[in-house]
């Protein structure tokens, strides 16, 4: 039975094999390469997208669990590339990408963060904030992350 | 051959990023056009058909910000602000040489040995130079005056007198004709007095794509017609298959084919180049992946059953107490110096192999023909990736065209062959455009990993504290040469080093500072215990050591001069900043070290503060770091904290495990790797300014000194000596 769920506010239906992970779907059936493949079992973070607003790793979601699911990823963030998200102008106001691969991933989990943790700590981040970064970005990451919540604060 | 035919072979050739031969008998590139793009001017700058202006650069990048140094050499040439600009990778310009090989043309294009942006230093900017001069004579004869009344300002050139303006873009076509009367070497690149854009902080030139998750890495590379191979390579080190079977895999809908893959080289006994193995090809990556998990097969692992981290580690320890040694250095008498020794400080060090876990598995795409062949894919040297077609497959490398695109880091792995060879080995096995993906455990039981070496580290020393005879005698699974003829060998005047290689089957190669990234540790812990036991400051010990000599020609590559003003600099500068020596809180310690990585030298101060006896957490690091001219002060800030990191995490958590020839630490779950909670929340990074003209390296510098700086304050706030690696087993 064809499954029904959102990317991005665009609505999709699906009816492959349900065991396969929402991150290939993204890949390699929706078109949306920002999502990345890191490890494949949830370890790091590279293909973090937002899940009814929570961030998940989607490697690890099956395509069978998305009926009426509102999926939203990096492409989804902003309304467009000339007015981006608070945390994506933090990202690039820290200079923080290096390679860049797992930021797409840092950046969801940052928003879903932010939004229970406004205005977080070192601890909030430390525990809040668990994606693999092997640039070692984490000095500017962090930097970012409070960038973007004292922007978010005065908005 | 005339500009316009000149420009009709370029048009079909270069264009298209293939393999442009031509160009190492060509002088230069003055134009070349191509209907979708636009036109060039130099491979340097190209114009869009919508004006759109674009900078070339010739060196991939793997996040050490290569793509962003490069666009501000160009930039600074030609008068345009990185901010209106768009920065792509040029093609590979290069050449087939008398062996078959593809080689480096005009530009240097390959990323390693954190020489990139020396290497291109000259040849970049004066290939920019000779763009805005071709393109200030083109306005000149269009108006009708000389060219020494114009300029070149922000993508456009001006008439001083007038202020009348003509954009970049209209000039293009002006430029074609004229290369034979504007020599190229003509222009002289601006001197630093004169720089804007280089020495000036420049963020990543691609971080809104970044940001926005646009597909600008290998993985991401999509071919319209193309297939998905997912492969099972043998888990075994150096292993093969027995046999398999293939028939549940073949009825998963969307599987096309199954094809054995032959190990490269054939003799199991010699390093593995491609594995052996069996891949699935589908129409979908996620059927080839399905099917690829069904496939039955039984696997010969019998050749690596002495393969065993744990069964390496006592035999090279073993080694160095009867082990016959070969010495890669030697000078004065050092029997005497030890027996003349007020007193002799000895220590034996080990560290297990690092997997390199580059973020993004590696993927390629090919397509072969009977004659030619096409890839897509992330690699580190343009050249090595084209040659890794013709060693797969045959095809001459003036038959391969190559598409380049960002990695997602290297360290050193993706200067590998292997994976653009699997693509093309299956690409002729079916015909079809393959894309290879790798897997996370693909990337790790495959991975070409550092060496596994230990130590044997003897010093003598006078009653003043001072070292007279350095002996050091490194005993791995690779040839440890490098390490044993680092200083202070020679900086003191009686040393040996020895070195031996325990026979395996390890497949090593580069990772992030090779040999120097485990040089720093040993050497530089050594050092500091060396001060301890004879009671000395730790900083004083160091500057003192290094006050020996003004200079010496380093005897390890690339054998350039190293001058010890230069390590003094960067100790005081780290250490005052640092504030090294204050008095700390129980269980808080510091940390100095400095080491000289091919062309630059760094050194950091390091704080921790130990949670309980066995953890800890690093507080502060404290850096300075000699690269020459910081072309983009704010990258080199950026990779002298990735250093930190890298090296903060290999010698806290790194360890590669052998199990009798198969590799149980696969993925992120058995191979720990540092998150944010551990990463220190303060990062002091300065840059040494010794008004250098031209730059050389930073990208591999920071990481050999931050790991004895790290282990030394663990010592200075634990008492702990760490001369074993990894520290999580060892404190």
């Amino acid at each position: 039975m064809a499954i029904s769920f959102t990317i991005n506010g665009v609505g999709r239906t699906f009816d492959g094999d349900e065991e396969m992970p929402l991150l290939w779907h993204l890949r390699e059936e929706a078109g949306l390469k920002g999502t990345k493949f890191g490890c494949g079992i949830g370890q790091c973070g590279a293909c973090t997208v937002h899940l009814d607003g929570d961030a998940v790793r989607s490697c690890s979601v099956p395509m069978g669990s998305l009926a009426g699911a509102s999926i939203t990823t990096i492409e989804g963030l902003a309304d467009s590339d000339d007015n981006l998200h608070p945390v994506q102008e933090a990202w690039l106001e820290e200079d923080v990408p290096q390679c860049g691969y797992c930021q797409a991933g840092q950046i969801m989990a940052t928003v879903a963060f932010l939004k229970d943790t406004p205005n977080p700590t070192d601890e909030d981040i430390n525990a809040g904030i668990t994606n693999l970064c092997r640039c070692g970005t984490y000095f500017r990451i962090r930097k970012a992350i409070k960038r973007a919540a004292e922007s978010m604060a005065a908005t | 051959m005339n500009s316009l035919s000149r420009r009709l072979f370029l048009k079909s050739s270069a264009a298209t990023a293939t393999l442009a031969i031509a160009l190492s008998s060509t002088p230069f590139v003055l134009a070349q056009d191509d209907e979708a793009e636009g036109g060039h001017v130099t491979p340097c700058l190209r114009i869009g058909t919508d004006g759109r202006i674009t900078l070339c650069v010739p060196i991939p990048d793997m996040g050490q910000g290569m793509e962003t140094t490069a666009a501000q050499m160009i930039a600074e040439e030609l008068n345009v602000r990185l901010e209106d600009v768009d920065v792509e990778l040029m093609p590979f310009l290069g050449r087939v040489n008398d062996e078959g090989r593809a080689v480096f043309g005009r530009f240097y294009q390959g990323g390693g040995g954190s020489g990139s942006t020396m290497r291109i230093w000259t040849e970049v900017r004066r290939t920019a130079a000779y763009a805005r001069t071709l393109l200030l004579e083109a306005a000149a004869r269009q108006w009708q005056v000389p060219r020494s009344t114009l300029t070149a300002v922000n993508g456009e050139v001006i008439e001083t007198a007038t202020g009348r303006a003509l954009p970049y873009s209209e000039l293009i076509e002006g430029t074609r004709f004229i290369g034979d009367e504007v020599k190229e070497n003509s222009v002289d690149p601006k001197p630093v007095d004169r720089h804007a854009v280089i020495g000036k902080d420049a963020r990543n030139v691609h971080g809104k794509a970044i940001v926005t998750g646009k597909p600008i890495f290998g993985i991401d590379a999509e071919v319209p017609d193309m297939v998905h191979a997912a492969i099972r390579r043998c888990p075994h080190l150096n292993g093969s298959v027995q046999r398999f079977d293939d028939s549940a895999a073949r009825q998963v809908a969307g599987v096309l084919d199954v094809v054995e893959m032959q190990r490269i080289p054939e003799d199991l006994s010699t390093y593995r180049t491609v594995a052996a193995g069996v891949a699935v090809i589908a129409r979908d990556l996620w059927s080839a992946k399905k099917a690829a998990a069904l496939l039955e097969i039984e696997w010969d692992g019998s050749v690596s059953q002495e393969d065993d981290t744990d069964l390496l580690r006592q035999k090279c320890l073993n080694a160095l107490d009867d082990g016959e040694f070969n010495t890669s250095i030697e000078g004065g008498d050092l029997d005497a110096a030890f027996d003349a020794a007020a007193q002799t400080v000895e220590a034996t060090y080990f560290h297990p192999h690092w997997a390199h876990t580059c973020i993004e598995p590696h993927s390629c795409i090919a397509r072969v023909t009977d004659d030619a062949a096409e890839i897509w894919v992330a690699h580190q040297f343009m050249d090595a990736a084209i040659n890794g077609v013709t060693n797969a497959v045959g095809i001459s490398p003036d038959k391969v065209t190559a598409h380049y695109y960002r990695m997602g880091t290297g360290f050193g792995r993706k200067f590998e062959e292997d994976y653009v060879m699997e693509a093309a080995i299956l690409s002729k096995a079916t015909g079809q455009t393959v894309k290879v993906t790798w897997s996370r455990e693909d990337e790790m039981e495959q991975d070409y990993v550092n060496s596994l070496v230990a130590y044997r580290v003897r010093a003598a020393v006078d009653s003043d504290g001072d070292i007279t005879a350095w002996h050091m005698k490194a005993a791995g699974d690779t040839v440890p040469a490098i390490v044993t003829r680092e200083y202070p060998a020679r900086l003191v005047d009686t040393y040996k080093g020895e070195f031996l290689q325990v026979p395996n089957g390890v497949s090593r190669g580069a990772w992030r500072g090779p040999h120097h990234n485990v040089a720093g540790w040993v050497i530089q812990s050594f050092l500091d215990e060396v001060a301890a036991e004879t009671g000395q400051d730790r900083l004083e010990a160091l500057l003192k050591l290094y006050g020996r000599k003004e200079s010496l020609k380093s005897v390890n590559w690339p054998y350039r001069d190293t001058f010890f003003e230069r390590y003094r600099a960067v100790l005081e500068k780290a250490a005052s900043e640092a504030d090294f020596g204050k008095q700390m809180s129980v269980g808080r310690g510091q940390g100095i070290a400095v080491h000289h990585t091919f062309v630059s030298v760094c050194a950091h101060v390091v704080e921790v503060e130990m949670i309980g006896q066995n953890d800890y957490r690093v507080r502060k690091v404290t850096s300075a770091i000699d690269c020459g001219l910081a072309v983009n002060p704010l990258g080199v800030r950026a990779q002298v904290e990735s250093g930190i990191m890298d090296g903060l995490c290999a010698a806290k958590y790194g360890k590669w495990i052998l199990d009798k020839g198969l590799v149980t630490s696969n993925n992120f779950d058995t191979y720990r790797k540092m998150r944010i909670d551990e990463a220190p929340t303060d990062v002091d990074v300065h840059i040494v300014d010794f008004g250098d003209a031209e730059p050389r390296g930073t990208g591999e510098v920071s990481l050999p000194p931050v790991i004895p700086a790290l282990t030394n304050a663990i010592f200075a706030a634990s008492g702990k000596r760490i001369r074993s690696l990894p520290i999580s087993e060892n404190l």
